[in-house]
């Protein structure tokens, strides 16, 4: 059974007003426990509105959101449980820092779930650990961290409830690329550590390509393609008519592909591209 | 929940009512709003009401959002037209009961003072919902330039106002996605007593006071980016003219003044 799932899942924005936007229509998701999947889909396309569904902060105008085969609206009791069994890191999260020490910041959540000092403290750290949030920071105030420190912090926040499924919504935006591949790889390393389900908004083909193992596409409040890495970016022209992209990786091989180069391509990531590269150099008689 | 607040919003179009120049507009709904306390009877308070009625559908802004500015004033209109019912004993009595009386005066004027509530606030909320708000402060800063004179610095004040407004939205979005942010965190916002609450919005406010002033410095840094330096001097992309259709309304409204002036002196007063 999946973990989490979406029956027709419709939402309206502004119902009854000039403004009034269909955000998501008839959007059925499942996700299997375990898996990372990587949500890709371009501006205004019912992403994060998704996203916010799946932890009932949005109440579906029709439609189920079903947590462990149950829905979360079914009581306020279930419908709060679920924030706490699904952990919402929302984009440009350093914006909601607001204690006096990191530390402090990072136990909200484990202490709004009515945890004790010493479970707090252990899944601090713990979280600190997987975000390399050094210790000399936990007493300083998270306003005097860099950008990407904060982020960090504030990832680690989220990451402290110790969340069945953690939902992050474009956890790299705005950050440099050094920045970018270390938080992709923390965010990996702490769901294949933890076994648990891990699912990234991401506007950046090159980032889902490295770490998910299954992506959703959505287009205009819809779930329109879905599978794995390979099953996904081989549709090409169908990404590109949806104002999306595949990864640059993949466009050089498609082009040599197109140059007349018999190469595969799908290759999505840097390693596989070293070993169709190299497996091309001693084709052709090259030697190492 | 906070999206729901229409009064001071706007609704863009293309009708007569948006195209006119906002200082007619401003001057008008201050010159209705002295009307409906200047009128004395029923006429003329129904060619108030047909005015505003003409304007309204002129306008075409839904009937339903007109209604929905009317929302917040409906426990005032209420109280009001119940006090005015019972306060009033002239004309003939229609009801007692013990020390209440229920009298034709006293329906009269429960009738009358709801009318102009409404009036009032229906009039207030069309010229929000189509002129922009930074249309609306420009009209300010014009028809209060001549202050002047008397060293009141209108522009910056207009220029606060305009800022003021057009960052009531994004705060409000602010709010909302750093409420949904903590939630999603397990705050809890919505249950407990006064003091409970009061604490609990701290995580909201931190962060909002901070980005507010981080909003503030970049804004203020921008605008210097652009050479801004004030009212002094600077010239305006969009002037603003009277043109014909302002002339027209402005005769459509003297004629309407006339009228509730005749009608005031020749016919009895309800108040």
């Amino acid at each position: 059974m999946p973990i989490l799932e979406t029956q027709n899942l419709t939402y309206v924005y502004g119902e009854g007003t000039p403004f009034r936007i269909e955000a998501l229509k008839n959007v059925n998701i499942s996700i299997e426990k375990g898996e990372l999947v990587g949500v890709i889909g371009h501006t205004g396309s019912g992403k994060s509105t998704l996203m916010q569904h799946l932890n009932g902060l949005l109440k579906p105008t029709s439609g189920k959101v079903l947590l462990g085969g149950e829905d979360i609206h079914a009581s306020k009791e279930a419908t709060r449980a679920a924030r706490f069994r699904v952990g919402l890191c929302f984009q440009y999260p350093e914006y909601q820092l607001f204690e006096s020490t990191v530390y402090k910041d990072i136990a909200f959540g484990p202490r709004n779930m009515g945890l004790n000092e010493t479970e707090i403290r252990e899944r601090v750290q713990r979280a600190a650990e997987f975000l390399e949030i050094r210790s000399d920071w936990m007493d300083k105030s998270p306003f005097d961290l860099s950008g990407g420190e904060k982020r960090r912090v504030a990832i680690a926040g989220v990451m402290a409830m110790q969340p069945e499924i953690l939902i992050l919504d474009e956890p790299t935006a705005g950050l440099d690329p050094r920045g970018r591949d270390r938080i992709t790889d923390m965010i990996c390393k702490y769901g294949l550590s933890t076994g648990s389900t891990v699912l990234v908004v991401s506007h950046s083909m090159d980032d889902v390509a490295s770490f998910a193992s299954r992506i959703l596409v959505m287009d205009h409040g819809q779930n329109v393609l879905g599978g794995t890495v390979d099953e996904v970016f081989r549709q090409v022209d169908k990404l590109v008519s949806m104002g999306l992209d595949v990864p640059q990786l993949t466009k050089i091989f498609l082009r040599l592909q197109a140059s007349g180069v018999s190469v595969r391509t799908d290759i999505y990531t840097l390693a596989q591209a070293k070993r169709e590269l190299l497996r091309l150099f001693f084709e052709k008689g090259g030697t190492a | 929940m906070i999206k729901d607040i229409t009064i001071g919003q706007y609704f863009p179009g293309n009708s007569l009512v948006h195209k006119l120049d906002p200082r007619a507009k401003l001057v008008l709904t201050f010159v209705y709003i002295l009307l409906i306390f200047l009128c004395k009877n029923f006429v003329s308070l129904g060619i108030l009401v047909a005015y505003l009625l003409v304007s309204v559908l002129l306008s075409r802004i839904s009937v339903r959002m007109i209604l929905k500015s009317l929302k917040p004033i409906v426990i005032l209109v209420c109280i009001t037209s119940v006090l005015q019912i019972f306060y009033n004993s002239d004309g003939t009595v229609l009801w007692e009961l013990g020390k209440f009386k229920l009298t034709t005066g006293g329906v009269f004027m429960a009738l009358f003072t709801t009318v102009r509530i409404i009036a009032l606030v229906t009039a207030s909320a069309l010229l929000t919902y189509t002129t922009s708000p930074t249309l609306l402060t420009d009209a300010i800063e014009r028809l209060f330039s001549p202050l002047k004179r008397v060293h009141i610095n209108v522009h910056s004040i207009a220029m606060m106002m305009t800022i003021a407004l057009r960052f009531i939205p994004t705060l409000i979005d602010e709010v909302d996605k750093i409420m949904s942010a903590q939630k999603a965190r397990g705050a809890d916002l919505d249950t407990g007593g006064i003091v409970q609450r009061g604490k609990a919005l701290i995580p909201v406010f931190v962060p909002l006071f901070v980005s507010a002033f981080t909003r503030a410095y970049d804004l203020a840094f921008a605008m210097e980016c652009r050479c801004y330096r004030g009212g002094e001097g600077r010239t305006r992309l969009r002037v603003m003219r009277l043109r014909a259709r302002d002339y027209i309304v402005f005769l459509v409204t003297a004629v309407c003044v006339a009228g509730i002036a005749v009608a005031n002196r020749l016919l009895p007063a309800v108040i």
